[in-house]
């Protein structure tokens, strides 16, 4: 038996640096501002480091600063990723506002329509889709290039998902006529009608031309896949067409906060999909161990035991806690989902992007992540040595 | 004829910016309860200008359906952070921390004395209990109807987002829960965002309130029954939509529904638009109305 190793990476966002908010917003940095910058191109190791805190120094950015501040960002995302002992790398959705809106805004089709309420005093906007949506070119590529010159690892890019973003839209276009009093049919039509637009014109071009650059992974975010339980099958068939024809070495399927019973049997039907990247430390028990009692959070595995389908990206650090897993911890989740799925079935991830923690909860979570990974591996090697 | 707005209405611009500013140290709750009654001036404004029949609050000040009442109960607390529906929005699921609960009823901060007549709307007693342990006649006796005994409204609108969607709706145990609310206000219960066509086949049309509210956009016209004994708060306005209704569709639908006592309203909470759409849905509401009684002088 080959010896037993688990890929480690993350979901997709991180936060974003003060100097870099601060600086897009036009609001004047202050000197802690300049000094994380400072104290985190140090602790990365981020070469010319120095340069940027010069920059910052300066204020009133014009165009050319802030292209340079982008950069940085970017970069200085990609480096915390590397530092934290990752096998696959991105940087946080540096330049990118939000998921549902970095799509919205490149995209033809949307307009927006403001802001809604999410909970308590936390909003959303929202745009509507008014045309058939398309884009004039790739939106995503001088990112990954930009990364991607600058690292040994490997590197996957992460695509809002056509789902998420039709359900996450007003429809003034697919729907706007004769909605009063209209059938569920014909209501699920103009849904599907423009979710395999948002596939077939929007997501895939842009993923097309992100591997073309040389990308090898591709991972389609739909956090929303299962918000109505009648329409996953949609949403795998969109998934589908999202990915239609691109040769990808990897293509994976990121869903959290959700009732995953309901992603069966739909997701048997994903066309050549690596993993399902889910979240579930969020449910789980803090404390240690491997029996099925003490790792609460993972009972949905159940169904990829009982089911088959892609392996499991799986979620082991809480993103919306800023409590520390330790490496134990995360450990004990590991070797419960191997032991339950095989090991050649798991790879390790946090639940979702850390993009509500602090960079330095953020990099703690990450380095025990990878820590506890090795341990697991440590656990799992010797124990398969010792019945040899 | 008429037009009412029921449910929690979206935040305007400038309060959402106002009470970010608050959750980040920026400004003070005195600055930010001025831009509550700045938001809840244009909102009666608007209302008056589409010369609705009934005001309401918009129940700017809610966080959710439940949270004031729950907050104010003995016995309850906020739960986990739930999906609502099937939206990108959350609530916080009431939870029971005792024996029976007890209300204190909410003041003018949470519903607020208005120039006119009004509607206010509160949680149906069955989707108040349906995170708990509790029966809806037990969210009744102990929270609702202290707050209804503690008001001075034309019309109490419950909202029930989740009973419509059960397959075989149980609305023996809603109507025991309403009848401890009778005697009081007139009472009108709708069934926010889904089919209604389970809860009118189990006899929503017999339950003992005044007024049935039914979402238009998720409902069949043909499921409502002939001889529909009930005052019908039809939801015309779609709140999940940023798409503007037209009036005269809206009013040729309405004249065939087979019930001649109609009050015209959203199909739920318009918190689900922005502000500035919410608003012109309410005119057009208002439009609807106008419409619908010339077609009928015609």
């Amino acid at each position: 038996m080959t010896e037993i190793r688990f890929e480690t990476r993350e979901i997709g966002s991180l936060a974003k640096p003060v100097w870099r908010v601060k600086s897009f917003a036009g609001r004047p940095l202050e000197d802690g501002d300049i000094a994380e910058a400072g104290r985190w191109g140090e602790k990365l190791g981020v070469d010319g480091h120095e340069d940027l805190v010069e920059l910052l120094g300066k204020g009133n950015f014009g165009d050319g600063e802030l292209a340079a501040i982008d950069d940085w960002s970017s970069l200085y995302g990609l480096r915390f990723l590397e530092e934290s002992g990752l096998d696959v790398v991105y940087d946080g959705e540096q330049r990118r506002t939000e998921m549902y809106d970095h799509v919205s805004r490149h995209a033809k089709g949307f307009e927006q329509r403001g802001t809604v309420r999410s909970f308590n005093n936390k909003y959303y906007s929202k745009a509507a889709v008014v045309d058939q949506p398309s884009i004039d070119g790739p939106y995503d590529v001088d990112e990954y290039s930009f990364i991607a010159e600058r690292t040994d690892k490997r590197v996957k890019i992460p695509f809002t998902g056509p789902y998420t973003m039709v359900d996450w839209s007003y429809d003034e276009h697919y729907h706007r006529t004769g909605a009063l009093g209209a059938t569920a049919e014909q209501r699920a039509d103009a849904r599907r009608r423009f979710l395999l637009d948002v596939a077939e014109h929007v997501i895939r071009p842009n993923a097309a031309a992100v591997v073309e650059a040389g990308c090898d992974w591709i991972q389609i975010d739909e956090p929303a896949l299962t918000t109505r339980s009648d329409e996953v099958k949609f949403g795998v068939e969109a998934f589908n067409k999202s990915v239609e024809g691109i040769p990808s070495q990897r293509r994976s399927l990121h869903v959290c906060f959700s009732d995953y019973s309901l992603l069966y049997p739909h997701v048997l039907e994903l066309d050549d999909c690596f993993e399902l990247q889910l979240e579930f430390a969020q449910r789980d028990s803090r404390e240690t161990g491997t029996s099925r009692e003490e790792r609460p959070g993972y009972e949905p595995l159940d169904h990829f035991k009982e089911h088959g389908g892609p392996d499991v990206g799986l979620g082991v650090l809480d993103i919306h806690s800023d409590f520390i897993e330790t490496p134990e911890l995360v450990r004990d989740r590991v070797i419960y989902a191997a032991e339950l799925l095989g090991p050649e079935r798991v790879h390790v991830n946090p639940d979702c992007g850390l993009r509500t923690r602090s960079w330095d909860v953020a990099f703690e979570k990450l380095r025990n992540m990878v820590e506890g990974t090795r341990l697991a591996e440590e656990a799992l090697n010797r124990a398969h040595a010792g019945a040899r | 004829m008429q037009a009412y707005v029921p449910g929690i209405y979206p935040r305007s611009e400038a309060l959402v910016q106002s009470t970010r500013d608050l959750d980040r140290g920026r400004t003070t709750p005195e600055a930010n309860d001025e831009q509550v009654e700045r938001d809840l001036h244009e909102l009666i404004s608007v209302q008056q200008a589409a010369e609705v029949d009934l005001l309401a609050d918009g129940m700017l000040r809610w966080q959710d359906l439940f949270r004031p009442l729950v907050e104010a109960s003995a016995g309850l607390e906020p739960g986990p952070m739930t999906r609502f529906l099937d939206t990108n929005t959350f609530w916080f699921a009431p939870r029971q921390t005792g024996g029976a609960p007890k209300l204190e009823p909410v003041g003018e901060r949470y519903i607020a004395s208005l120039p006119g007549s009004r509607l206010v709307t509160l949680p149906s007693p069955w989707a108040f209990a349906l995170s708990t342990e509790l029966t809806p006649k037990e969210i009744a006796e102990g929270v609702l109807k202290p707050q209804i005994d503690a008001l001075d409204a034309e019309l109490v609108v419950l909202s029930e987002p989740f009973l419509a969607r059960e397959e075989r709706p149980d609305l023996g145990t809603l109507a025991e829960a309403l009848e401890v609310l009778t005697g009081g206000p007139e009472l009108a219960i709708q069934f926010t965002f889904g089919d209604a066509k389970n809860v009118l086949e189990a006899g929503a049309g017999d339950l003992p309130v005044q007024a049935v509210g039914i979402d238009f956009y998720s409902t069949h016209a043909s499921d409502i029954p002939d001889g529909f004994g009930r005052k019908l708060l039809a939801g015309v306005i779609d709140a999940r939509s940023s798409a503007l209704e037209d009036p005269e569709e809206i009013a040729g639908f309405v004249a065939q529904l087979p019930v001649d006592d109609i009050a015209l309203v959203p199909n739920g909470d318009l918190q689900f638009v922005p502000e500035q759409i919410a608003r012109q849905k309410i005119q057009r509401l208002g439009a609807a109305k106008t419409a619908q009684a010339k077609e009928a002088v015609a």
